[in-house]
């Protein structure tokens, strides 16, 4: 060990790496030329209460939509009550027709489109493993 | 060759202001590229990937600069984005050029042998040879904390690693680096 100490001492922590002329000066306007637009003025400063809870509110309005309708076709049907899902007739018709589910339940909700919500406002953190290595830096 | 340059509040405060974020940036590259050039430099061992490198870099930085919320340095998060692209960058190298880790290794050495951008200093460059030969994060390591003299705290939120566990990887390091000294002389 005390031959390498030696060593790195003698070395005083010079690398021996040079660059061409003027290359640090003229980094900056370099760069610069190719930093895409920003358009800043977009950015939030912080996100608000209404911008958290809007992909909530959203899905859950949906759902009460969903649930009203069913409601009503209950009411239509002639059963005020529509007591347990797992006994309500009128329920279980509507979920057993595909085309009831396709056009009512699946079509209303993207979930692509809460997800591209939730990471426009920043509910999620937008695609994290873009800015990770493709191998863990972290030391084992 | 230096410790990280000094956080400058000011600075972090133009940044977010949209109408002084292009002049400020500037000056964060003017302010930051050459510590961040030579640590991805002494990953990638020439200067054109280097170049490369640290431009993604910056620009990386520059259109994620939103998601800079001020809780970390600015320097450790440049740092990082930077280890970032080197780490990535060597990964695919291999991947491109079908190479274990030590035919890069073989393949680092020869770029260093072959490098013209350097001082002439022999006995650097014999060190950085031999800096090569170890495994990638240790190599990291030694390199900030030796040609850098970065903190260990610092170190430590850069590579997301206790303080205890990059000590002993600075020790390990050393002792591989006399190994490889003692065999190539």
């Amino acid at each position: 060990m005390k031959k390498t100490t030696d060593i790195l001492s003698r070395i005083e922590r010079r690398d021996g790496i040079t660059v061409p002329d003027g290359y640090f000066d003229a980094l900056a306007e370099r760069i610069g030329r190719r930093l895409p637009d920003r358009n800043m003025a977009e950015a939030p400063a912080s996100r608000g209460l209404w911008a958290s809870i809007r992909p909530y509110i959203y899905m859950a309005a949906m759902f009460a939509g969903v649930w009203c309708m069913l409601k009503m076709f209950t009411i239509m049907a002639g059963h005020a009550d529509l007591g347990s899902m797992d006994s309500n007739p009128v329920l279980a018709e509507a979920f057993a027709n595909d085309d009831f589910m396709l056009d009512y339940v699946y079509d209303d909700i993207s979930e692509w489109d809460i997800l591209d919500e939730m990471m426009e406002d920043g509910s999620i953190e937008e695609a994290p493993f873009l800015n990770e290595p493709e191998n863990d830096t972290r030391l084992p | 060759m230096s410790e990280l340059p000094a956080e400058n509040p000011q600075l972090i405060k133009r940044l977010r202001d949209p109408q002084t974020a292009s002049e400020a940036f500037s000056e964060v590259i003017r302010t930051f590229g050459e510590p961040l050039y030579r640590q991805i430099r002494r990953m990638v061992q020439n200067h054109a990937d280097a170049d490369d490198l640290l431009q993604n870099t910056f620009i990386k930085a520059w259109t994620s600069l939103e998601n800079f919320r001020g809780e970390a340095k600015l320097s450790t998060w440049l740092y990082k984005i930077a280890i970032n692209e080197s780490i990535t960058f060597l990964a695919r190298e291999r991947k491109r050029l079908n190479l274990s880790l030590d035919d890069q290794e073989s393949s680092l050495i020869h770029t260093i042998e072959a490098d013209t951008d350097i001082d002439g200093d022999v006995l650097a460059a014999r060190l950085r040879m031999a800096v090569a030969t170890l495994p990638e994060k240790q190599r990291l390591v030694f390199n900030m904390k030796y040609y850098d003299d970065m903190r260990y705290e610092d170190m430590s939120e850069i590579l997301g690693t206790s303080v205890g566990a990059l000590k002993a990887s600075y020790h390990l390091a050393v002792k591989k680096i006399e190994n490889y000294f003692d065999n190539h002389d």
